[in-house]
């Protein structure tokens, strides 16, 4: 860059060209939430086709969420590598995320612990009554995870002032108060939608967005 | 009536830094270099400037036993680059010739 004195509308052009190439720099590919979206909907829809169609996989679908937080964190730690900016918004995007990964870890535990202690009981009733019983805890599963999976969703939608994930959160949680009335298939199918809505749908935005950018600041650097 | 505007920031490339720096929070010197194109020993010069009106910290440590000189403009910086933008619209507005 030469030394030379500015005139006004330089001025506004390099500011505003110096603006759109740090924009450039840290703008998001929307990688993950794609991932998440496209994980989370084939978890619940090989789910769901499991119990419609009356088969089972050889191993549990849901494993596949575990390679992909793998996967996360792996590029996520090469990302910080190579990142030589750090942003405003790191500073509550990702502890909102990680959180949010510690919740669901969390849950699933708990979850686990539940139906060690529930199944003996149903088992039991079952055998004495001859019949399944009204109460069904897997029915009131997929409510929690819906209820977590829209607020990092909606805190990302909030502060970075994106409307596609806003919305997605907002699915989310209407999809967790109907999830407490439907039986378990219709849960499958309301988590495979809320993901592709809160997720996979605002990450092709990101994806679209990024890409239109990269391409304006090239025809800007011709 | 013009305002005038801060000699610090009326340069090419110590405005380029402060643009990039006012859009993220922290940013390595090998970053400014790399998006103002600037050589750096300039960019070392100029950011020693914005450093010295107190328009930018800068923070130097090592990452894998390389040093890392990082960037971070202050507040003052923020005040002194709003009022560098306010400044330029009063020239650009078509009633402030008259």
């Amino acid at each position: 860059m030469e030394k030379k004195e500015l005139t006004q509308q330089q001025s506004l052009a390099l500011i505003n060209t110096m603006i759109h190439k740090a924009r450039e720099s840290y703008g998001d590919t929307g990688r993950d939430s794609i991932m998440w979206g496209v994980v989370i909907t084939i978890c619940s829809l090989v789910k769901f086709c499991e119990i419609q169609f009356g088969f089972k996989l050889p191993f549990d679908i849901y494993l596949l969420t575990i390679v992909a937080a793998i996967f996360q964190v792996v590029m996520a730690i090469k990302d910080g590598k190579k990142s030589k900016v750090k942003k405003y918004d790191d500073a509550f995007l990702s502890p909102a995320w990680i959180g949010f990964g510690v919740c669901i870890g969390l849950l699933i535990h708990i979850i686990n612990l539940l139906y060690i202690n529930y199944m003996p009981m149903y088992n039991e009733y079952v055998n004495v009554t001859g019949h399944k019983p009204a109460f069904n805890l897997g029915e009131y599963i997929t409510p929690l995870f819906l209820m977590l999976y829209g607020l990092p969703t909606f805190i990302t939608g909030m502060g970075c002032n994106f409307k596609p994930m806003l919305i997605g959160s907002i699915i989310c949680w209407l999809c967790c108060i109907i999830t407490v009335y439907t039986n378990y298939k219709a849960d499958l199918l309301l988590t495979a939608l809320s993901a592709i809505v809160a997720w996979f749908i605002p990450g092709l935005w990101m994806l679209s967005t990024y890409k239109k950018h990269k391409k304006s600041q090239e025809v800007l650097n011709v | 009536m013009f305002k005038a505007l801060d000699p610090i920031l009326h340069s090419q490339l110590r405005l380029a830094v402060v643009s990039l720096l006012i859009s993220v929070k922290e940013a390595e010197f090998t970053y400014l270099k790399e998006k103002t194109g600037a050589t750096a020993g300039n960019l070392s010069v100029q950011l020693g400037k914005l450093k010295d009106a107190g328009y930018i910290d800068i923070h130097k440590q090592f990452k894998d036993n390389y040093p890392l000189t990082l960037c971070k403009i202050t507040k003052k910086g923020v005040d002194a680059f709003e009022q560098y933008v306010k400044a330029l619209q009063t020239y650009m507005k078509p009633d402030a010739t008259e």
